[in-house]
């Protein structure tokens, strides 16, 4: 089983992107992307707070659709999914 | 036409390719980098996504406004001061549905659209913080 994780703007810089990982079956999104963050400190701390649930601002994505953060426990991951982790927009 | 893309965008040829028998309005926004003291400014997007946004937006802007043609071209990538960022052209029978239309579009982009500019400066850089989170908490 293969997914991608995304990060994007300062995220991007702190931990890579398009990063294919090969997740434990039945393993959670939220748990995924903590493991994968983990590698940069500055990186987890910019994702996630103290109890290691994603800060208020940090959007999620699962391929292409947002993903409340409530859900990012219950929500296995699959393979071939896409997650897209990233900070709020600033286009135009 | 909806892109994310590097080039540069021919606006007169938008203008003109926007116009026909029954329009009566052709509406431009052309959002460009300003020197707030800085070098350039680089535009990073997550494409597929924020091209679909986009296309959601236009769709959107079309029914409510009435508008006859909707072009969206976002630019990513590496830009000086003076270049533009992001041309929305719009038109319409009327002035109103056009004017309405355009700036329904750009307030809707800077809500959803994938996209974060980076302003670049001699030393450093410094990403621009987005106006619309997830949730209610803020950016540091």
């Amino acid at each position: 089983m293969t997914v991608k994780v995304r990060f994007f703007a300062r995220f991007r810089e702190l931990l890579g992107t398009d990063i294919l990982t090969e997740p434990e079956k039945e393993e959670s999104l939220l748990s995924l992307v903590r493991d994968i963050a983990r590698k940069n400190k500055e990186g987890y701390d910019a994702i996630f707070d103290e109890h290691g649930t994603f800060r208020e601002f940090v959007i999620v994505m699962r391929n292409g659709k947002r993903v409340e953060h409530d859900d990012a426990t219950a929500i296995r991951v699959a393979d071939g999914d896409e997650i897209a982790i990233f900070p709020p927009v600033a286009g135009g | 036409m909806i892109r994310v893309q590097t080039e540069d965008v021919d606006i007169g040829g938008l203008i003109a390719a926007a116009k026909d028998p029954g329009t009566g309005a052709v509406v431009v926004f052309d959002g460009v980098v300003r020197d707030d003291g800085i070098t350039e400014m680089e535009l990073e997007a997550y494409q597929d996504v924020a091209v679909a946004e986009m296309e959601k937006i236009a769709r959107s802007a079309t029914e409510q406004f009435r508008l006859r043609h909707v072009d969206i071209i976002h630019r990513i990538g590496r830009l000086s001061v003076g270049e533009s960022i992001l041309v929305i052209v719009v038109s319409a029978g009327h002035r109103p549905e056009a004017y309405a239309g355009s700036r329904y579009i750009i307030e809707e982009i800077k809500k959803s659209v994938p996209i974060w500019k980076k302003e670049l400066t001699k030393d450093s850089g410094r990403w621009v913080p987005g106006e619309h989170g997830h949730g209610k908490g803020k950016q540091p």
